[in-house]
C-alpha cells in the first residue's frame, strides 16, 4: 500500500500560471466537451422535462418534449403530500449528510494528519487497518450495525444513520495523502520552535493549509451520505426520520396502487438534486479560495 | 420535543459504546430463541391505555386508524407506512424480530405468512376474544391460509385483509373488432392471440413479466397446482407437478410463437405506454388491478370489459388469486388481545372496509365486502360494466388448499431468475419449474427443514 | 530541536499526540465498522438448526466454514466473479479514460466555460440511484426511448435490456455516475503539477498533447494508481446499478453481482451464507486490489 502514499506529484498549488498553448485547437475542444456534457445532461432533461408534467401525460406525451405545464401544481402537491413530509425528508438529508460530512471530515483531517506527520510504532499497521475499512462493502455492514444498534435500544434514531455516516476511511486516506503534500515538515517544525502546542499547531495551520483538500473530501463524504439509502432503509420505522431517498423510494414503490405518486416521485428526485448542484456551487467557491489560501504558504 | 429526543439518545449513544460491543460479543454467544414460540399463549386483554405498534403500505391506511383511535381511546393504534413487502418491510420485519423490536402488527401477505411463521414471527390469536367466531366472516381460502389449512387445531396466525381473484381484463372494443368474444378457455385465448397478433404488427394479447412470479403462481393456483404440501413437520416441494407443467407448457409455446410481449415488466412504464397505445390488449389480474389500468392507461377509457378467467376445461369455473394480504399479531406483543381486535375490526368493520377499498383499493377478504356500495357500482372506465360482480364470483371460485412454503422468497427469486432465461430464449419455463423445485428443496434443506421427495 | 522553555513536557506530549488525533476518529471507526465486520466473520461461521418440527425452534450452532463451502459451490458464485471482472476489464479503462480526457482539458487553456463543464460532469454523481433508476429505466426502455427509437429508425433493431446488451447499458450508467467523480481526483492533482515543469517543455517546443501525456500525466500517476483501485472496489462491490436495473430489465438475475447475490441472500434469512459470501468478496478485492498495486509500481521500474 505504500506506493498509494507517495504523492510527489501534489505540491501545494500554483495558482495564476499562464496557460496559452499552440497545438490542442479550441473548437475540436469545445465540442468534444459540450457532448459529453449532453451525455451528463440528458437523463437530468428527461427528469426536468417529466417533473413538469401530469400524471396522465407522463406515458401518454413523449419523454423529451414539454407537453402541458404542471410544474406548479407538482410542486405544490410534493410540499402537501402527507402534510409536507417531503420537506422534513429535505431537512433530514441535510442533517444528515450535511452535519455527518463536516463531523467526518474534521475527524479524517485529525488522522489523516497524525498518519502523516508523526512518526509512531504502529502507524502503518493502523493505516492498513482503515484502508481495509474501504474494502467492506456497505451491503455487508448495515445488517450487523441494525442488530447491534438493536441491542442498545437505538434504531430508529437520528443517531442509528448519522452515527455510522461520519466513519469514512476512504476520507482519512485522501486527508493522509493530502497531508503528506501539503504541510512542508519545516513549518510544524518552525511551530514548534516558536512553542505552539500541538494541537495548535493542526488547528491554526494544518487545517488551512489542508483546507482545499478537506472541501474535496467533504464534498465526496456528502454526496456519500446524502445517497446512502440502504442503512436507513434497514434502521428506520420512523417516517418522518427518513432522509429524502428513502422517502422517495416509499413513494415509488406504491405506485403502482397509487399512480399520482409517480409525478411526485418524479418532481421530489428533481428538488433533491438541487442541494447537491449548490454545495457543489458552494465548495466551488472555497476551492478557490483555498487552492489561493494554500498558494501563500508555500 | 425532538430536540429533547435526540439529546438523551446523544447520552445513550456515547455510554453505548461499551455495550455495542459487549452486546456484539453475547449476541455471538448463542442462539436467539423465544419461549412463546409455539406454545398458543392465552389471550387476556390488558388494562389501562394500550398503544400499538403497526407497519403497513396500504394508501390511505391512516384513515381507517384514525377512525378506530376516534372510536377507541384507550388502544390507540400508532401507523407506519413502510415500503412494500418485498420491497423492503419484510426484509426490515425480519432484522426488527431479529432484534425484538418487531411492532404490535404488520401487514403480511398470504404468501409470506409460512415464512413468517417459520421464524418465530407470528403470534397465535386463536384463543383471542372474536377470533374463535370470526372464519364464516371470511372467504373460505383466505381463513385457510391463516389457519394453515388445519381448520383451527394448528393456530390461527393472522386476520385476512384483502385479495386478489383474478379475471380477465380484454379490450372489448379490440376483441369486438375482430369478432372475437371475451375468451372462455385456454385455448380460445391462444387462438385470439393468433388473431390479434395477425391483425396488426406489434400487437400483443398480452405480456408476459418475469419480474411478476407471484403472478405466474396465480396461474398455477387457478389449475390447483399448490407449491408446497406440509405433512406434519416434513414439507413437500410441488412446484414441478402435471398440473404447473401444463401451465408451463402453454405459456411457453405463447412465447415460442411470439404471441407475447416479453420485453415488457409488469407495472412499468413501457407496459403503460403500451396499454395506452394499444399494443397489449388484456391483462390477466386481479381485483386490485382495475386501478392499475385505469389510473395508467386514462386515453383508453371505456373501452375495457372484464371476464372470468379463461379456463382449462370447458365450463370450468377455477380462479386464481394474486395478492392479497392479512393483518398479523407479531410475537413481542404484550396486547395480543387488544392487536387481534384491532386486526378484526380493520377488515371487518363496514367504515374501515370502506375506507381501504375507496383509499387504498383493496378488494375485501370478509363476504360482507362484497356488499360495499362501491363494489356494486357500474364503472365509467370499463363501458360502465359492473366489474366487481365478476371478481365476487371469482372469489369463490378460488381453490382453497393452495399452500406456500416457509422460503417463498427463494422460490420466487428462482422462479424469476430463471423466467429470465426462458424469455430470453435460454431456457423453457417447464426447465425452469424443475429447477425451481430443486433449488427451493434446497433451500428449505438449508433452513433445515425436513423435505420429503 | 525543542524549545527551551519547555524541555520535559515537548517529547512526551509529541509521542501522545498522534494517538489524540487518531482517537475521535478510530473509536466510531472500530464500533461501526470494525465490530460489525467481526460480527459479520462470526456469523458466517454459524448455521441455523432447528428442533422441535417445522415451526420449533431455531438455535445458530458453529459451523465452521461450511457456509464458505456452500457458497463458492454454488454456480452463481463463478459466474457473477466472471461477470464483475469482465465488467471491470472493459468499463475500468474507459471510464477512466474519459474522465482523463475531461481532466486534461479542463486544466488546459482551450477550455471555455470551465465552470460550468465541472459542475455538470459532477452532477451524475450527486443523483441517488433510486432517482437515476428512474431516468436511466426511461432512456432503456424499448417503448419509450428516444434513443433507442433514433436507433430503430436507422435500422439498428436493439434491445438495450436484452440479455446480450444489458451489462454494457449497465457499464454506461456506472460511467455516467462516476466519470465526473475521478475527473474531480484527476482534475485536484492535476492543479498541483508545477506551472514551470509544463512551460520549460513548451519552451523546449512541445505541443499542448505532449505536455499533457509525457509530463501531467506522468506527475499525477498517483491519482491515477488511486482512482484505478477505487474503481475496481467499486466494480467489485457492484450493487446499487444492477439492483436498480432488475425493475426495468428482465435480463438482470438476484445473482446478478456477488453483492446483489449477498444481498439476495440475507432477504431470504440466509444471513450466514450472505455473511460468507460478504467476506469471500472483501478478501477477492483485497487480493486484487494488491496485485493492481504491484503490477502498476512494478511498471513505473
Amino acid at each position: 500500500m505504500t506506493l498509494l502514499t507517495r504523492t510527489e506529484g501534489a505540491h501545494a498549488p500554483v495558482p495564476g500560471r499562464p496557460r496559452r498553448g499552440p497545438g490542442l485547437s479550441a473548437v475540436p475542444a469545445f465540442v468534444f466537451m459540450a457532448l459529453v456534457a449532453g451525455y451528463m445532461l440528458l437523463p437530468v432533461y428527461w427528469l426536468l422535462v417529466s417533473a413538469t408534467k401530469s400524471q396522465g401525460d407522463l406515458v401518454s406525451t413523449p419523454g423529451l418534449l414539454l407537453a402541458d405545464w404542471h410544474l406548479g401544481e407538482n410542486l405544490s402537491a410534493l410540499f402537501a403530500q402527507q402534510d409536507g413530509v417531503y420537506a422534513r425528508w429535505l431537512l433530514n438529508s441535510l442533517a444528515y449528510a450535511g452535519a455527518g460530512a463536516a463531523i467526518g471530515t474534521l475527524l479524517a483531517a485529525m488522522a489523516g494528519y497524525a498518519l502523516a506527520v508523526y512518526r509512531f510504532k504502529g502507524r502503518e499497521a493502523v493505516f492498513s487497518v482503515i484502508l481495509g475499512g474501504v474494502l467492506v462493502p456497505a451491503t455487508a455492514l448495515a445488517l450487523p450495525l441494525f442488530l447491534l444498534f438493536a441491542e442498545v435500544d437505538a434504531t430508529n434514531t437520528f443517531w442509528s444513520v448519522f452515527l455510522p455516516s461520519v466513519v469514512s476511511p476512504f476520507s482519512v486516506y485522501l486527508a493522509r495523502i493530502f497531508a503528506a503534500a501539503s504541510i512542508p515538515e519545516e513549518v510544524i517544525e518552525a511551530a514548534r520552535i516558536d512553542g505552539a502546542g500541538e494541537w495548535t499547531i493542526f488547528r491554526t495551520i494544518a487545517l488551512r493549509m489542508m483546507s482545499p483538500a478537506l472541501v474535496t473530501v467533504f464534498l465526496f463524504q456528502f454526496v456519500v451520505i446524502w445517497n446512502n439509502f440502504l442503512l436507513p432503509l434497514i434502521m428506520l420505522q420512523d417516517e418522518r426520520l427518513y432522509p429524502v431517498t428513502l422517502g422517495l423510494f416509499t413513494w415509488q414503490s406504491q405506485t403502482s396502487r397509487v399512480p399520482e405518486l409517480q409525478t411526485l416521485t418524479l418532481v421530489g428526485a428533481l428538488v433533491s438534486v438541487v442541494p447537491i448542484v449548490l454545495t457543489f456551487l458552494l465548495l466551488q467557491r472555497y476551492w478557490r479560495a483555498g487552492l489561493a489560501a494554500g498558494a501563500v504558504k508555500s | 420535543m425532538a430536540v429533547r429526543n435526540r439529546g438523551s439518545v446523544a447520552r445513550r449513544g456515547s455510554a453505548g459504546g461499551v455495550v455495542l460491543i459487549l452486546a456484539a460479543l453475547s449476541a455471538c454467544g448463542g442462539g436467539q430463541d423465544e419461549d412463546d414460540r409455539t406454545a398458543s399463549a392465552a389471550c387476556e386483554p390488558a388494562s389501562g391505555k394500550v398503544t400499538l405498534d403497526y407497519w403497513s403500505w396500504v394508501p390511505g391506511m391512516q384513515k381507517a386508524v384514525d377512525l378506530w383511535n376516534s372510536q377507541n381511546p384507550d388502544v390507540q393504534v400508532k401507523l407506519k407506512s413502510t415500503p412494500a413487502g418485498n420491497v423492503g418491510t419484510y426484509q426490515n420485519l425480519s432484522n426488527a424480530l431479529k432484534a425484538a423490536k418487531a411492532p404490535d402488527l404488520s401487514q403480511i401477505e398470504y404468501d409470506s405468512l409460512a415464512s413468517f411463521r417459520l421464524k418465530g414471527g407470528l403470534k397465535d390469536i386463536a384463543q383471542c376474544a372474536g377470533i374463535p367466531d370470526a372464519a364464516p366472516k371470511f372467504a373460505d381460502w383466505t381463513w385457510s391460509q391463516v389457519d394453515f389449512g388445519a381448520g383451527g387445531k394448528d393456530g390461527v396466525w393472522a386476520v385476512p385483509q384483502d385479495t386478489g381473484p383474478m379475471a380477465l381484463y380484454y379490450r372489448k372494443d379490440v376483441f369486438d373488432k375482430l369478432g372475437l368474444a371475451a375468451p372462455t378457455t385456454w385455448e380460445e385465448y391462444e387462438a385470439a392471440a393468433r388473431k390479434i397478433q395477425a391483425a396488426k404488427k406489434g400487437q400483443y394479447i398480452t405480456h408476459f413479466s418475469q419480474t411478476d412470479p407471484n403472478w405466474f403462481t396465480g396461474l398455477l393456483w387457478q389449475n390447483k397446482a399448490p407449491m408446497f404440501e406440509r405433512e406434519g413437520d416434513r414439507w413437500k416441494v410441488t412446484v414441478d407437478r402435471p398440473e404447473s407443467r401444463k401451465v408451463a407448457d402453454y405459456w411457453q409455446k405463447l412465447i415460442d410463437d411470439k404471441l407475447v410481449a416479453t420485453d415488457l415488466q409488469g407495472f412499468s412504464p413501457a407496459l403503460y405506454k403500451a396499454w395506452n397505445d394499444g399494443e397489449v390488449v388484456t391483462w390477466i389480474s386481479a381485483a386490485w388491478g382495475y386501478s392499475t389500468i385505469r389510473d395508467n392507461a386514462k386515453s383508453t377509457s371505456g373501452k375495457w370489459a372484464v371476464a372470468p378467467m379463461p379456463q382449462w376445461e370447458k365450463g370450468g369455473q377455477q380462479a386464481g388469486n394474486w395478492g392479497g394480504s392479512t393483518t398479523a399479531v407479531l410475537t413481542g406483543s404484550k396486547y395480543p388481545a387488544e392487536a387481534a381486535k384491532f386486526a378484526l375490526w380493520l377488515n371487518t368493520d363496514a367504515k374501515a372496509l370502506e375506507i381501504l377499498n375507496r383509499e387504498g383499493g383493496l378488494y375485501p377478504a370478509a363476504r360482507t365486502g362484497a356488499d360495499l356500495p362501491a363494489l356494486k357500482q357500474p364503472v365509467d372506465f370499463y363501458g360502465k360494466q359492473k366489474i366487481f360482480d365478476v371478481f365476487a364470483e371469482a372469489s369463490q371460485n378460488v381453490d382453497t388448499d393452495f399452500t406456500w412454503g416457509p422460503t417463498m422468497t427463494d422460490t420466487y427469486r428462482f422462479l424469476s431468475d430463471g423466467t429470465a432465461k426462458a424469455t430470453g430464449g435460454g431456457s423453457t419455463l417447464a426447465e425452469v419449474l424443475k429447477a425451481t423445485a430443486s433449488q427451493s428443496v434446497e433451500s428449505l434443506r438449508k433452513q433445515s427443514l425436513d423435505v420429503t421427495d | 530541536m525543542t524549545t527551551t522553555r519547555t524541555p520535559a513536557t515537548t517529547p512526551r506530549r509529541r509521542t501522545l499526540a498522534p494517538f489524540a488525533f487518531l482517537a475521535p476518529f478510530l473509536i466510531p471507526f472500530v464500533l461501526f465498522t470494525l465490530v460489525p465486520v467481526g460480527y459479520a466473520f462470526w456469523q458466517s461461521l454459524h448455521r441455523t438448526e432447528r428442533t422441535g418440527g417445522t415451526f420449533g425452534r431455531t438455535e445458530t450452532v458453529f459451523a465452521g466454514f461450511e457456509q464458505y463451502a456452500d457458497v463458492v459451490s454454488e454456480p452463481f458464485f463463478v459466474d457473477s466473479l466472471v461477470r464483475v471482472a469482465l465488467f471491470g476489464l472493459v468499463q475500468i479503462p474507459v471510464m477512466l479514460a474519459l474522465a482523463l480526457a475531461l481532466a486534461l482539458l479542463l486544466d488546459s487553456a482551450v477550455a471555455r466555460l470551465k465552470r460550468f463543464f465541472r459542475l455538470v460532469y459532477f452532477v451524475p454523481y450527486g443523483i441517488p440511484g433510486v432517482v437515476a433508476a428512474l431516468m436511466w429505466a426511461f432512456l432503456y426502455d424499448p417503448q419509450l426511448s428516444p434513443v433507442v427509437g433514433l436507433l430503430r429508425s436507422a435500422h439498428l433493431d436493439v434491445d438495450l435490456l436484452g440479455p446480450g446488451a444489458v451489462l454494457f447499458s449497465i457499464g454506461n450508467v456506472v460511467t455516467w455516475t462516476y466519470t465526473g467523480y475521478n475527473m474531480l481526483i484527476m482534475y485536484a492533482a492535476l492543479q498541483a503539477v508545477p506551472a514551470d515543469l509544463s512551460e520549460a517543455a513548451r519552451v523546449d517546443g512541445a505541443g499542448a498533447w505532449t505536455i499533457a501525456l509525457r509530463i501531467k500525466v506522468p506527475v499525477i500517476r498517483p491519482a491515477l494508481v488511486l482512482t484505478g483501485v477505487f474503481s475496481l472496489i467499486g466494480t467489485f462491490q457492484l450493487f446499487t446499478e444492477p439492483q436498480v436495473f432488475r425493475a426495468i430489465s428482465t435480463s438482470v438475475t438476484s445473482t446478478y453481482t456477488p453483492n446483489l447475490a449477498a444481498y439476495s441472500l440475507a432477504s431470504s434469512d440466509r444471513y450466514s451464507e450472505a455473511a460468507a459470501l460478504s467476506v469471500l468478496l472483501a478478501v477477492a478485492t483485497f487480493a486484487l486490489s494488491f496485485l493492481f498495486l504491484r503490477f502498476t509500481a512494478r511498471r513505473q521500474g
